[in-house]
């Protein structure tokens, strides 16, 4: 792979290219030119280290972000509402004032295209995505931010219990399908993926929280209030997860090599370890990418349920206020995080089964 | 494999541990007072603010020149000692209390006051509550008139376009053209208020032609107008402030002048959009002054923090001149909107004040509980009618539909929270105001026989009617129980059919609906939060309907004294148009006969009351653009421990009345007794 | 791709000659006990919801509020809800909506996705690149707005029929699907038989067709048997939107979930709904793994 030609006008572009984002990330936070660069020459240097593919990857989200950003305007400019919205109609003239305020211009394609204009020319010159419409006097990154280790917080313990839960019940039943230790997995599989989050997330407090007075019905603050969001975010997780690994040892264990294997005189222990578990985990891995991008981003229903201050939130909220700004942030977010797993998807795919290794 | 595997648990624990990066809340403890505030407030600039929510926590932390008492809420005495009327109840005189400073610890000024009433009113700053002070002398014209002459002026204004109207059509003016012309500029917009006699009818005005002249005089009359509003404005821009209409003649002085007796002004100077604000802090950081750290405000609480989707903490103001009488040292607001979890926390002692904090279906269990609260609220819940669509511009068929729903099962059985049934617009508890008779009791017989008058039998030929609302479990439930109503007595095929928030919106604002649910909460405690809605193209109409009499009895009673100085003949003529002529004909002479001029203030307020009674007679009699079905009851949850919270407070007869608009001052709140789970 | 070489020695593994790929798997199907069972129940279930109500005379919107929130009882069955109607009615006739969006909705999303996702990972290279940043794209796109897009594309005749739920329901969901599939290709088309089939000169379709699709069976049947919930459970989504049907098991499962509290438990609004749906899902589960023994061809006992 790494004799093809192509590689170095790649690495030239591609480290160009982080640095460049490393560049607009970096305003924000390290604040005047020279630190913005500082951040942009550590990124290009690491991004020089990087594999090919990666920087491919990381080209390709050029276009991606540009064209996600289109439509997404575009929609927005095309479905009915807008950020001014309120229940008692305002008037003319403070409509006219609130929209020059905002720099929002009038509906329709026209205006989509020069509100498009003018969102790239702020974020890539000034490095500003814009306010909230909503929360006023606070800026996308001012509402976005702080609540991103929140969901960090959430989906990784969520993302980490459905996983290992997952695989756990889904590798058993795969070993011993049709008995009875395969029924029980699956039949709590079905109820996992039958009941919403915000089902399995009610039964949780009121049998915890309310009646048993384990943990804390609602709120954020300690670890205890980070159990239960999580455990109603990961079992439907956990479930799906169940379900495609058992269905990846089933086929894992057909194959001609695990007999070879058994026949060699290598331990059950070993086979299930070494053969079964990668078998499993194919399906669930490429599972896990749109998966990981979904806990992270779209937990709105056990952010309400539990009033965690997490992102889900402005996902859906940002959309049924019109909260154009806020909109725009989440849609670079979704995409960051989706292009971010599907690459770790990748290199998973191809750590679980070497013969992809550079084929991807 | 195995080793990557161990490392991504690790990494996993990494992640974890940064976990505590987040609860650095957690450090402050519990509140004092903590309550649930619904939705997260969109801006704490009391100028720019509307909405519950971010009305508590203003009026926390400002401070008017007066402010509602907690037993009574009548205003009393805030950032102003004291006050003189003159005689005619149009020039007030606040004396500033000396002592009253701001958090900086600079002192509250008159000046302060100015700054904040015309920052108010003027268009760069869009409130949306600016309306509320257009009685204010030269307020409107300091609002709205500027932007209004503009695109009525000038060579592709209104006016302009009028005249090359006018001249291309030389054998008259079809009404047609006209109104298409009205719709494309938004002239109805351009003209709120406008009294011109030529203009006003023209507005309304459906069939027929204009000839020639009185195009010509119509295209004047907007000249004319466009100049009224262009010299008002300058006016109002010359001296408001200054030496009208608001201004401080020394800085513990702050005069202003009403352009016409109005009666619950002193309840709006205890309203957050009259509320003070620091001028330097503003002007300094005019988009977001007002987070912690930068606001400087002047009432009994300090914003200390605001975590958006979590909390909002409130300390004691310490500089506060009424600080001994506060109990709290801190407060939290939760901004949480979910009903189950709102009254999961109220039971679990994390919150003290759940207002409407459970799902509505548990209202028969949750009566019951000594902790529960339930009053009149000044809110009406209806539907509105889209009169531009076929059948429903028939006023029989709105009548009809009106009829055919049982409000009092509707209230009984279905809600079951108190509410009361509504046949009326205006909400009760509104001080000397009684609404005429209503007109829509249950009385299937008669809905069917006007049906069938109108030309469907049986409901027969009758179109499918979407019943419209925003997406809410309660709603909902609303609107499928009507649908069977009518289904059931009319024989309409009617469904209800639901849309997320903002597409309700754009289609009850672009009139593509049938019936469509409403709520409406009063914002001052006058019959004119309810009813000056429904004039005309008004912005909060929505229903396509319009009445000239009725656009005029609500004009007619924001001055009540044009009707006692109208020509006999004039009179004569007007008052044979009311309902209820005698009972207008005897104020009007109870008016001439006020021996002095409080007497006489007191007979114009009758007028004035009975002007408004008069048109929503015709709103709920004649034109019914909407279906009344309840109005609100305000409940909540709040913990025994809570005392000074006042669910119902004192009339001035001493008579215990409800607490119409659920406000609940944490300044005299006192907590008696530990948090914990309420028994 | 047809370049000329020896023999493959691995055939391919259609079926036995003589013997078609269906009727074998039929064959194999029947032996099933547990398949069997779950599609009986499952004909059952869309026979009872779509049946039912007309056969029994049950009504769902008749309203009697004085009667709401009843426990089930001998009048009705399965209790009534919080306006009085019939609750045994609104969960058949709600079954209707979810059964139909769920069963045709899910055959949808996975017929598109499993071809997409094969197509993506056979080609690989820069096919796959592209074709995959098209799903990483439509990953990004704010949902809620296409769906009211895609309502306001329906006037108000056309909004209460199923298409434009099928239309928004599947926008989004094969996307899992397709990099499901992809990914199970991926490691596919580096198999023996696979290149032996190329060597022998094999259209790509049929490859794509006749070997890769088939081996891929056990993940598209259990993700597509897994479809079904997430699309049952995303129309409820869709009804919040005022695009779904205000009938469903979604919508009863969500309104039947505010029956669970400390304060007054209204168990039958969730339990039925939910136990209707479990039921569901439960026999298309083993639907499924008995569909998938039929037609993967490597498992045969």
């Amino acid at each position: 792979m790494s004799a093809r030609p192509t590689a170095v006008p790649v690495k030239v572009v591609g480290g160009l290219f982080v640095a460049f984002l490393a560049w607009l990330a970096a305003r924000p936070f390290l604040g005047g030119v020279g630190g913005a660069l500082v951040g942009a020459l550590g990124g290009a240097a690491g991004a020089w280290r990087l594999p090919h593919r990666v920087l491919v990857r990381v080209l390709w989200t050029v276009p991606l972000f540009f064209l996600l950003i289109f439509t997404a305007v575009q929609l927005m400019f095309h479905v009915p509402g807008d950020p001014f919205a309120s229940e008692k109609n305002t008037s003319a003239e403070v409509r006219a004032e609130q929209q020059k305020h905002y720099g929002i211009p009038e509906k329709g394609f026209a205006g989509g295209c020069k509100f498009f204009a003018a969102y790239i020319e702020k974020a890539v010159v000034d490095g500003y995505l814009g306010p909230s419409i909503k929360v006023q006097g606070r800026s996308v990154v001012d509402l976005l931010l702080p609540a991103l280790p929140v969901s960090l917080a959430l989906g990784l313990l969520a993302l980490t219990i459905a996983v290992f839960l997952g695989l756990l019940l889904g590798v058993v039943a795969g070993l011993r399908p049709s008995t009875w230790v395969d029924y029980v997995a699956m039949a709590f599989a079905v109820i996992g993926i039958s009941l919403p989050s915000f089902v399995i997330g009610s039964l949780l407090i009121l049998g915890l929280s309310l009646t048993l007075g384990w943990l804390p019905v609602a709120g954020w603050g300690t670890f205890a209030h980070l159990i239960l969001p999580a455990v109603a975010l990961a079992l439907p997780y956990a479930a799906y997860v169940a379900r495609l690994a058992r269905g990846g040892t089933i086929e894992v264990m057909s194959e001609d090599y695990i007999r070879t294997a058994r026949a060699k005189g290598l331990s059950e222990q070993g086979v299930v370890l070494k053969h079964a578990l990668r078998g499993a985990i194919v399906p669930v891995v490429s599972f896990l990418g749109p998966a990981a991008a979904g806990i992270l981003t779209g937990s709105f229903v056990v952010e309400t349920l539990f009033g965690i201050p997490g992102m889900g939130r402005w996902f859906v909220n940002g959309a049924i206020n019109r909260d154009y700004y806020v909109v725009l942030g989440t849609v670079l977010i979704e995409c960051g995080l989706v292009v971010a797993f599907n690459l770790l998807v990748d290199f998973g795919l191809a750590w679980v089964d070497p013969r992809l290794r550079g084929k991807t | 494999m195995y080793r990557t595997l161990a490392g991504l648990v690790v990494a996993f624990a990494v992640a974890l541990a940064l976990v505590g990066l987040t609860f650095s809340s957690s450090a402050e403890g519990r509140a004092d007072y903590v309550f649930v505030n619904g939705t997260e407030p969109k801006t704490l600039d009391p100028q720019k603010m509307t909405g519950q929510p971010e009305g508590r926590i203003a009026d926390a932390i400002f401070e008017g020149l007066t402010f509602r008492d907690n037993e009574t809420l009548r205003p009393v005495p805030g950032s102003a000692v004291s006050w003189e009327t003159s005689p005619d109840g149009l020039r007030w005189e606040f004396k500033l209390r000396p002592e009253a400073v701001w958090s900086n610890g600079e002192r509250v000024t008159a000046h302060d006051f100015v700054f904040a009433w015309k920052r108010l009113l003027a268009p760069e700053t869009a409130s949306e509550y600016a309306y509320l002070l257009h009685f204010v002398r030269h307020a409107e014209a300091f609002n709205t008139f500027g932007s209004q002459a503009a695109a009525l002026g000038g060579p592709d204004g209104a006016v302009a376009k009028l005249r090359a109207l006018v001249g291309a059509t030389p054998s008259g003016l079809p009404v047609a053209r006209w109104q298409a012309f009205v719709k494309e500029v938004g002239l109805t917009d351009l003209l709120t208020g406008v009294a011109d006699p030529v203009l006003l009818p023209a507005l309304t005005r459906a069939t027929g032609t204009f000839s020639a002249a009185e195009a010509s005089a119509l295209a004047d009359a907007l000249e004319g107008e466009r100049a009224r509003r262009a010299a008002e404005h300058a006016a109002a821009v010359a001296h408001l402030g200054v030496d009208e209409g608001v201004f401080a003649p020394d800085p513990s002085t702050f005069v202003v002048e009403l352009r016409t007796y109005t009666p619950y002004f002193l309840e709006l100077t205890a309203f957050y959009p009259t509320f003070p604000v620091h001028r330097a802090t503003v002007e300094a950081r005019p988009d977001d002054w007002f987070q912690p750290g930068r606001i400087v405000t002047n009432g009994p609480f300090l914003l200390h923090r605001w975590t958006v989707n979590e909390r909002i903490r409130l300390h004691k103001n310490p500089r506060y001149w009424g600080a001994s009488s506060v109990s709290l040292e801190t407060v939290d607001a939760l901004p949480i909107e979910n009903s189950t979890v709102a009254m999961n926390l109220y039971l679990t002692g994390s919150v003290d004040w759940s207002p409407a904090g459970y799902p509505q279906d548990l209202i028969d269990v949750v009566k019951r509980r000594p902790d529960f609260y339930g009053e009149p609220g000044m809110m009406v819940y209806y539907y509105r009618i889209n009169c531009t669509r076929k059948p429903f511009d028939d006023p029989r068929v709105r009548i009809a539909l009106g009829l055919a729903i049982d409000r009092q099962v509707l209230v009984e059985q279905v809600m079951r929270g108190g509410q009361v049934p509504a046949v009326t617009m205006v909400a009760p508890g509104i001080p000397a105001y009684r609404s005429p008779q209503g007109t829509l009791g249950f009385d299937v017989p008669r809905a069917r026989a006007l049906l069938k008058e109108a030309g469907f039998p049986d409901g027969k030929g009758f179109p499918k009617v979407a019943l419209l609302h925003n997406t809410s479990e309660a709603h909902k439930k609303v609107a499928e129980w009507i649908a069977d109503q009518l289904r059931r007595n009319l024989g309409v095929d009617a469904r209800a059919v639901n849309q997320e928030w903002q597409s309700y919106q754009e289609s009850v604002r672009r009139l593509d609906y049938d019936l469509a649910r409403a709520g409406w909460i009063g914002d001052y405690r006058d019959p004119n939060t309810f009813l000056d809605m429904w004039i005309t193209g008004g912005g909060n109409n929505q229903t396509g309907w319009g009445d000239a009499g009725y656009d005029r009895l609500i004009r007619l009673a924001t001055k009540p004294l044009a009707v006692v100085e109208m020509p006999a003949a004039e009179r004569d003529a007007f008052l044979a148009t009311l309902k209820e002529r005698p009972e207008a004909e005897r104020l009007l002479a109870a008016v001439a006969a006020a021996a002095d001029p409080k007497a006489r203030l007191a007979a114009v307020d009758a007028l004035r009351l009975h002007l408004f009674r008069e048109a929503e007679a015709i709103l709920i009699q004649d034109g019914l653009p909407v279906i009344p079905l309840y109005f609100y009851v305000v409940t909540g949850l709040v913990h025994p421990r809570v005392e000074g919270f006042h669910s119902r407070v004192r009339d001035v007869d001493g008579s215990m009345i409800p607490n119409l608009q659920d406000l609940h001052p944490f300044r005299d709140v006192r907590m008696r007794g530990p948090a914990g789970a309420p028994k | 791709m047809s370049a000329p070489g020896p023999a493959p020695s691995a055939a391919p593994p259609a079926g036995p000659p003589g013997r078609s790929l269906l009727s074998d798997a039929m064959r194999r199907m029947r032996r099933n006990k547990l398949a069997v069972t779950g599609g009986v129940v499952l004909v059952l279930l869309v026979i009872a919801c779509f049946a039912l109500p007309a056969l029994l005379g049950l009504d769902h919107e008749t309203t009697a509020p004085k009667l709401h929130n009843q426990a089930p009882s001998a009048s009705a069955p399965f209790g009534t809800d919080n306006l009085g109607r019939d609750y045994l009615a609104r969960v058949l006739v709600g079954g209707q909506t979810s059964l139909l969006v769920g069963l045709i909705g899910a055959v949808v999303v996975v017929v598109i996705g499993a071809v997409y996702g094969a197509v993506s990972g056979y080609f690989g290279g820069w096919v796959d690149e592209v074709m995959m940043r098209v799903v990483d794209f439509l990953y990004g796109i704010p949902y809620m707005f296409l769906v009211v897009l895609i309502m306001l594309q329906f006037d108000d005749e056309d909004r209460g029929s199923n298409l434009p739920i099928f239309v928004a329901l599947a926008a989004v969901q094969w996307l899992t699907m397709a990099r499901i599939v992809r990914g199970q290709v991926l490691t596919l088309r580096e198999r023996e038989y696979v290149l032996a089939a190329r060597v022998t000169g094999a259209s790509h379709a049929r490859i794509l067709f006749r070997h890769v699709l088939p081996n891929c069976m056990g993940p598209i049947v259990v993700y597509g048997t897994l479809t079904v919930p997430a699309v049952i459970l995303l129309e409820s989504f869709l009804s919040y939107l005022g695009l779904g049907k205000s009938l469903s098991w979604g919508v009863l499962v969500a309104e039947g979930v505010q029956g669970i509290n400390p304060v007054k438990m209204d168990w039958w609004l969730l339990a039925f709904p939910s136990g209707a749906l479990a039921l569901t899902l439960l026999s298309l589960n083993f639907l499924g793994d008995g569909l998938r023994d039929a037609l993967d061809p490597r498992t045969r006992r």
